[in-house]
C-alpha cells in the first residue's frame, strides 16, 4: 500500500488537484480506511459549517443602497494623470474659443487692410502687406526678378501664397481653420452634453 | 440611486463598472445590489455580529467606490470587493475587539454539556463561535473557501498571499475546527 495522502485530502476535497493527482488519491483511498475517514471528516466539517446561518436580518436592498449613497463622496478618487487629463478636457472649449477668435481677428484685419490698400489708404507701413494680400500673378513676378532685392522676394513669396482666390490662399486657409475650430467646438459640446446626461440619470 | 427602477438585466457587470468608474452613482448602486449579500456575509462570518456586519459592508462599498478608478478587470469584481470587505472586517475586529468578550467566544461544549437536546439553532451558533475563535488569517481563508466558494488561486489573489499560504492556513483552520467542533462532527 502506498503512503497516506492526508496532506492532499484538503485540496482533493476542494477540487484543487490536477487530474493525475486525483487519480493517485482515489487509487489510494480505495485501499486505505484511514484516509477515507479523514476525507469523510472534511466533508462533514464542510456540511456542518454551512449549518451556521448567514445573516438573517438584512435590511432591504434599497435601504442599504440609499445609506451607502448618503455616505459616498461625490466622485471616486482619480489618479493624478486622470485629473490632469480631465482639466485639459474642461479647458478645451476655452482654447478653441481663443483659437477661433485669433483666426477671426486675422481674417478681419487682413480683409480690412486689403480694402484699405485698394482704396489707397494705409500708406508706407502697410505697403509690405500688399503682396501677401493681393492676388498678384506669380508668373508676372517671376519675370520681374531682375529688379531683385528683398522687396521683390517678398512679392514673389506673397504672390505664390495668394495665387488662390480673390482673398488669396491665406484667407482660404483662415476660413478653413475657422470651420475646423467650429466643428471641434461643437463636437466637444455634444460629447459634454452626452456625458452630462448620463451622469444625471 | 435611491429610486427602485430596476436596471436592465442585460447590462453586463463590466459596463456597470466602467460607468461607475466615471462617477455614475446609479451604476454603482446596481453593483451594490448585486454584491451586497456576499459582502455582508463575508463580513458577518468574519466578525460575527449582524449589525456590525451591515455597517462594515457599507464601509466596504464606500472604500470600493473610492478606489474604483484603480480597479482593473483582470480578476473578478467580486473578488476585489471581497478583499476590501475582509480588510474592513479585520479593521472592525481590531477596533471592536474589547467588546467581543473572550467567554462569549469560548465554546459551550465545556459549559452546558451537549448531552442535552442539540437544536439546529444551537449547533449553528456553536459553529459561528468556533469560526470566530480562529485566528483572523485562517478565518479569512476559511470563510472565502467554505462560505464564498472561492478557489485557492482566487483566495490567493484576493488576499495577496501565496497559494501555499492559502493551503496551510486552510488546513490549520480545518484542524482547529475539527477539534473545537468534535462533538457535533461525531454526532453526524
Ligand atoms: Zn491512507
Amino acid at each position: 500500500m502506498s503512503e497516506h495522502v492526508i496532506a492532499w485530502l484538503g485540496a482533493y476535497h476542494d477540487g484543487e488537484l490536477g487530474r493525475r493527482q486525483v487519480r493517485q488519491v482515489e487509487a489510494h483511498l480505495e485501499g486505505c480506511e484511514v484516509c477515507r475517514a479523514a476525507l469523510e471528516g472534511l466533508r462533514q466539517l464542510s456540511a456542518l459549517l454551512l449549518e451556521s446561518p448567514a445573516t438573517s436580518d438584512l435590511s432591504p436592498p434599497e435601504h442599504f443602497i440609499a445609506q451607502v449613497g448618503l455616505r459616498l463622496p461625490r466622485r471616486p478618487e482619480r489618479p493624478a494623470w486622470y485629473r490632469a487629463l480631465e482639466m485639459a478636457w474642461r479647458l478645451t472649449p476655452l482654447g478653441l474659443l481663443a483659437a477661433w477668435a485669433i483666426a477671426q481677428a486675422v481674417l478681419v484685419v487682413s480683409g480690412a487692410t486689403l480694402i484699405a490698400l485698394q482704396m489707397g489708404l494705409g500708406g508706407e507701413a502697410a505697403a509690405w502687406l500688399l503682396p501677401v494680400l493681393t492676388p498678384v500673378s506669380a508668373e508676372v513676378d517671376l519675370f520681374s526678378l531682375s529688379g531683385s532685392g528683398l522687396n521683390d522676394m517678398r512679392r514673389i513669396a506673397g504672390g505664390l501664397l495668394s495665387y488662390g482666390g480673390p482673398l488669396g490662399w491665406g484667407a482660404v486657409l483662415n476660413l478653413l481653420s475657422l470651420v475646423v475650430i467650429g466643428l471641434l467646438y461643437w463636437s466637444w459640446l455634444a460629447s459634454w452634453w452626452v456625458r452630462h446626461r448620463r451622469q444625471q440619470l | 440611486m435611491v429610486n427602485s427602477r430596476s436596471w436592465p438585466s442585460e447590462e453586463t457587470e463590466l459596463e456597470l463598472i466602467t460607468q461607475a468608474q466615471r462617477g455614475d452613482r446609479r451604476a454603482f448602486g446596481e453593483l451594490i445590489r448585486r454584491h451586497r449579500e456576499g459582502v455582508v456575509n463575508v463580513v458577518y462570518r468574519m466578525c460575527g455580529d449582524a449589525h456590525l456586519a451591515e455597517d462594515a459592508a457599507q464601509e466596504a462599498f464606500i472604500r470600493a467606490w473610492r478606489h474604483l478608478p484603480k480597479f482593473r478587470p483582470r480578476s473578478p469584481f467580486r473578488n476585489w470587493l471581497y478583499r476590501i470587505a475582509t480588510n474592513v472586517a479585520l479593521d472592525v475586529l481590531r477596533r471592536e475587539r474589547p467588546t467581543i468578550g473572550l467567554d462569549e467566544l469560548s465554546l459551550a461544549s465545556s459549559a452546558k454539556g451537549p448531552q442535552e437536546r442539540v437544536e439546529e439553532e444551537e449547533r449553528g451558533e456553536q459553529v459561528r463561535r468556533a469560526v470566530l475563535a480562529l485566528a483572523p488569517g485562517s478565518r479569512t481563508v476559511l470563510v472565502l473557501r467554505e462560505y464564498e466558494g472561492l478557489s485557492y488561486r482566487e483566495i490567493a489573489e484576493t488576499l495577496e498571499i501565496p497559494i501555499g499560504t492559502v493551503m496551510s492556513r486552510l488546513n490549520y483552520a480545518r484542524k482547529c475546527l475539527r477539534e473545537s467542533l468534535a462533538f457535533y462532527l461525531e454526532a453526524i
